[in-house]
């Protein structure tokens, strides 16, 4: 396998989306901040220095969303068909492209769309890989494929696919890992039949609109599939499975305010305003004092811990960042730069303890 | 004046309408518009605005420039909270200039200081944090100033558009301003811990607590997590003392919500849930807190073999006599949290664990038991079903205070029992956690596990070696335990192979300590293995060899690995050099007639 040889560092895609129809592109652009200098570096026009950011794959305005989803989600979903667990997150500012790159261009039926994104694209891959391992291993290899929906706003868990549950909890099984407590899990037999109930739960989504954004989803949106596979050999019933999760992040814009930072990132300033926000504040001081024996009373946030063993397991975890060309959006896209190079630091980390190295 | 009478009347009541729009309605504002309300009151203080401009002739200017720089607050609090930034600090600076000649009179002093409170977070908004530092230490500056100065209960900021029979009371004037003084340290103690000064920010934390007590201005669940955390804080500075006073008034306070009916009284079962985990993160506090405090203690006190020094625990028995009382007398003045009654509780409280270094087994035993009772309050909510790693983490810490514990008692059989409950704990859940969610934690218990063993066998060993001669019985034991803990350490070593299989090439760096010591653990473990039969003890010797010889290898390989294991690798190099030659002999030995 290639994969086995690779590191488990979270791999970084950067993609740039063409600034609104109607604007001419020349070189050297004036109202453009940033340019794309190779496929894996940007270059970010900020004063008085021009900034390079390195990354493991920049997309630049003209790439195909093929070509997108086979540099980022292919060997994802591969890995998922060995038994891996694999995360797609997207990331970036409202308005930068990520529900383009995700889910493709905004009409009604997006499964046949050329244009279409990576989640239809993972879907077709994905039940392929199955039919033609089916076919291989004829009728002594069997596969089930289940999806949940959930949707992560304000802390609190709500299914997607069922719009009149109430707040779900997370729970853990010794042999299962992380849960959502209720959800509801459908069955799938297609890539049709996965693109239905995604786009039906999408409806369902938080989205807030105001004076300086048009619309901004408030929610995260995690959308996963399980894939069990049971193969026969003689008497032995070889069982295994694993977890796509695709996930869209709220736009980054409001991170700083509700609070439902995803990716517990040491985040560079931000005042939290309300006096109730305390504990967080000394959580950051606690978490410094390492090698040390302590318990922080506050969790991590719903997301990270739904999605841990993707930020820190066995996982083959990618994070796509969005950004929007122009020089309008200059902050924001220097903080989804920022943001994207600190995610390449978090690594599937399996520590053990300081007090378990032992005395000689 | 315009502003007079009747006119004077309406303003008021379009400012109030603004101020409640902003304060209460926004809450409610659907999520597809959430500012909605925001927006209409930034409307409405607008218009505010004019018909003060309108009524500029005649007026008196202190007083207008006052009234216009609330308005000019007002309005950058509302652009900030719309995500407005530069609108938002036009405003704001407006409204610091307008009041900057009167900043220290109390119809001023407050709007001020609130004023600075929000520059701070406007600038800390655009990651300007020294920039907000400048402005919220001068809010700091300004309070304490004032409160030399004058003292007296200034003017709430919403007064200047009151009729005098609305204005506040006194008591109220003064719980307002000092609420937002409260805020500036609050924003302070962030400001300082983004810029790493992390003591300055854990001593304005300390405050912002302590000044919630003092002002009511707090819910009791809410405030004693975050003094439980705080203690934390305090654990990883050794801070004994001041962290036993944190959790002694957390679990005060928490007691206090309890008592208090809740708002509507109908506490659902969500409610009576949270509450009943927030106090098992609390115990789990404590569980650290007497766990560190165990574990100094026994760095204080181990010689260079890890075993207890008799002659350091007499030199310091003699050295807290003497110092104990007087230093620690002047440190807790600082940080007494709460008026009398709560800190009664709160000292009677701290009375049932000691702060102080144990020194002898009963010492510790007073602590372990004060930490194993709350194993047990911690348990009772993080059930295995449901919450894995949290119930897991706790007897984790069950297992290292028994195994803290062993260090303090002298007899061998006896801690080797302690020893043996650890394995009785940590067994079972083993067996059960699946390593594909858990590969961290099943790493932690494999390697605990392994250890475990490795200790009860050198335990066997020292037991054994006072006996004449060792009886097959022991020898059995030696033999068995070793077998385990070689067992778990090479299941570590195994969950560290790829999915071909395949040890890796190169440790990653978190790794490599705990691998390291596992083969050099390993290896010690087949030298240690008692045998009558010579083929046999020549095989153990071989496999031993090549245990040392991975970790010679491997550092000359990766030199920067040596930096991790100095110690194990010395002995590892004189271990590849002396086993050839006896393993040589003890060939002879066998075929003697070759």
């Amino acid at each position: 396998c290639s994969f086995s040889v690779e590191g488990d560092a979270i791999k970084v895609y950067v993609r740039v989306r063409p600034p609104s129809e109607g604007t001419v592109l020349t070189d050297g652009d004036q109202s453009l901040c940033l340019s794309v200098l190779s496929s894996n570096t940007i270059r970010l026009h900020s004063k008085p220095e021009p900034k390079i950011f390195t990354f493991d794959y920049v997309a630049n305005m003209e790439t195909t969303q093929e070509s997108v989803f086979s540099s980022v989600a292919k060997n994802i979903v591969e890995s998922c068909m060995n038994g891996y667990n694999g995360t797609i997150f997207a990331y970036g500012q409202t308005g930068s492209g990520k529900t383009f790159t995700m889910m493709g261009p905004s009409d009604s039926d997006n499964f046949t769309h050329s244009l279409r994104g990576v989640i239809p694209r993972s879907f077709e891959y994905l039940f392929f890989l199955i039919e033609r391992e089916k076919e291989k291993a004829g009728s002594g290899k069997s596969f089930l494929c289940k999806c949940s929906f959930i949707e992560i706003y304000n802390e609190q868990i709500f299914d997607l696919l069922d719009s009149a549950s109430a707040g779900l909890f997370l729970r853990e099984h010794i042999k299962k890992g992380v849960f959502v407590d209720g959800a509801v899990e459908q069955v799938l037999s297609s890539a049709a039949e996965a693109y239905q109930v995604l786009t039906m739960g999408w409806r369902n989504r938080r989205v807030a609109s105001t004076s300086m954004n048009r619309e901004s989803s408030r929610s995260h949106a995690v959308f996963t599939i399980t894939v069990e596979s049971m193969e026969k050999n003689n008497e032995i019933v070889n069982i295994r499975s694993s977890l796509l999760n695709l996930v869209d992040l709220a736009g980054s814009e409001r991170q700083k305010d509700t609070h439902t930072e995803g990716l517990r990132l040491k985040e560079a300033g931000n005042i939290n305003r309300s006096l109730s926000c305390l504990g967080q504040v000394i959580t950051a001081l606690v978490d410094v004092g390492n090698g040390k024996q302590r318990h922080i009373c506050y969790r991590d946030s719903k997301l990270t811990f739904l999605l841990r063993d993707s930020l820190g397991g066995n996982a083959k975890t990618c994070i796509i960042a969005n950004v929007h060309p122009g020089s309008r959006c200059f902050g924001e896209t220097l903080s989804t730069l920022n943001f994207a190079q600190r995610a390449k630091l978090i690594k599937n980390k399996a520590v053990v303890n300081e007090d378990m190295q032992g005395n000689v | 004046m315009a502003a007079a009478g009747g006119g004077w009347a309406a303003v008021c009541h379009k400012f109030r309408t603004a101020r409640t729009l902003s304060a209460v309605e926004s809450r409610k504002d659907p999520e597809t518009e959430p500012y909605r309300s925001k927006y209409s009151a930034r409307a409405l203080l607008q218009e505010v605005k004019q018909l003060l401009s309108a009524a500029e002739e005649g007026g008196e200017a202190r007083l207008l420039a006052v009234r216009r720089a609330v308005l000019e607050y007002e309005l950058g609090v509302n652009h900030t909270d719309t995500e407005e930034l530069s609108a938002g600090e036009e405003h704001l600076q407006r409204c610091t200039q307008l009041l900057e000649p009167h900043r220290l009179s109390p119809d001023c002093v407050s709007l001020y200081i609130q004023a600075q409170n929000n520059l701070g977070i406007l600038w800390s908004e655009r990651d300007e944090i020294k920039t907000a530092q400048t402005y919220l230490e001068s809010a700091e500056a300004l309070y304490n100033q004032y409160m030399k100065e004058d003292g007296n209960p200034p003017l709430d900021p919403s007064e200047h558009f009151m009729s005098e029979e609305e204005k506040l009371t006194d008591q109220e004037r003064s719980k307002r301003f000092e609420k937002a003084y409260t805020h500036t340290l609050y924003y302070l103690a962030q400001v300082y811990q983004h810029l790493e000064m992390i003591e300055k920010a854990a001593q304005y934390c300390h405050t912002t607590l302590k000044r919630q007590l003092e002002y009511c201005g707090y819910y009791p669940v809410e405030w004693a997590l975050n003094a439980a955390t705080l203690s934390q804080y305090y654990l990883s500075k050794q801070c004994f003392m001041e962290s036993r006073h944190c959790l002694a008034a957390a679990s005060v306070i928490f007691s206090q919500a309890g008592q208090v009916p809740s708002a509507e009284d109908n506490e659902t079962e969500q409610d009576q849930q949270d509450l009943r985990q927030r106090k098992a993160e609390i115990a789990r506090c404590w569980i650290k807190y007497c766990l560190n405090l165990l574990q100094s203690a026994q760095k204080l006190l181990e010689d260079n073999i890890g075993e207890l020094d008799p002659d350091r625990q007499l030199e310091l028995k003699a050295q807290r006599k003497k110092e104990e009382d007087e230093k620690e007398k002047g440190r807790k003045k600082a940080v007494l949290f709460g008026t009398s009654d709560i800190c009664d509780s709160v000292l009677a409280m701290e009375e049932k664990v000691s702060s102080v270094y144990p020194l002898d087994f009963q010492e510790a035993r007073e602590i372990f038991l004060v930490g194993q009772n709350y194993v047990q309050e911690a348990k009772e909510f993080f059930q295995v079903d449901g919450y894995v790693t949290d119930h897991i983490e706790i007897v984790q810490d069950h297992s290292a205070l028994f195994k803290v514990l062993a260090f303090f008692e002298e007899d061998y059989e006896r801690r080797c029992k302690m020893h043996k409950r650890r394995i009785d704990m940590l067994e079972p859940i083993y067996a059960d956690l699946n390593p594909q969610y858990y590969l961290l934690i099943s790493r932690q218990l494999q390697f605990e596990l392994a250890d475990t063993y490795y200790e009860m066998m050198d335990l066997k060993v020292a037991i054994g070696n006072r006996l004449e001669e060792l009886d097959s019985h022991t020898i059995k034991k030696i033999n068995s335990l070793a077998q385990l803990a070689i067992k778990y350490y090479e299941l570590f070593l195994d969950s560290l192979r790829n999915p071909d299989k395949v040890f890796p090439e190169e440790l990653e760096e978190d790794v490599l300590r705990p691998a390291m010591v596992a083969k050099f653990h390993i290896a010690r473990l087949y030298g240690k293995l008692i045998t009558s039969d010579s083929k046999k003890q020549l095989e153990n010797m071989q496999t031993s060899l090549e245990y040392y010889t991975f970790l010679v290898d491997y550092c000359e390989k990766y030199p920067n690995a040596v930096r991790a294991v100095e110690t194990e690798l010395e002995l590892s190099k004189e271990m590849v050099g002396l086993l050839p030659t006896r393993m040589e002999r003890l060939r002879a030995k066998l075929s003697p007639f070759i």
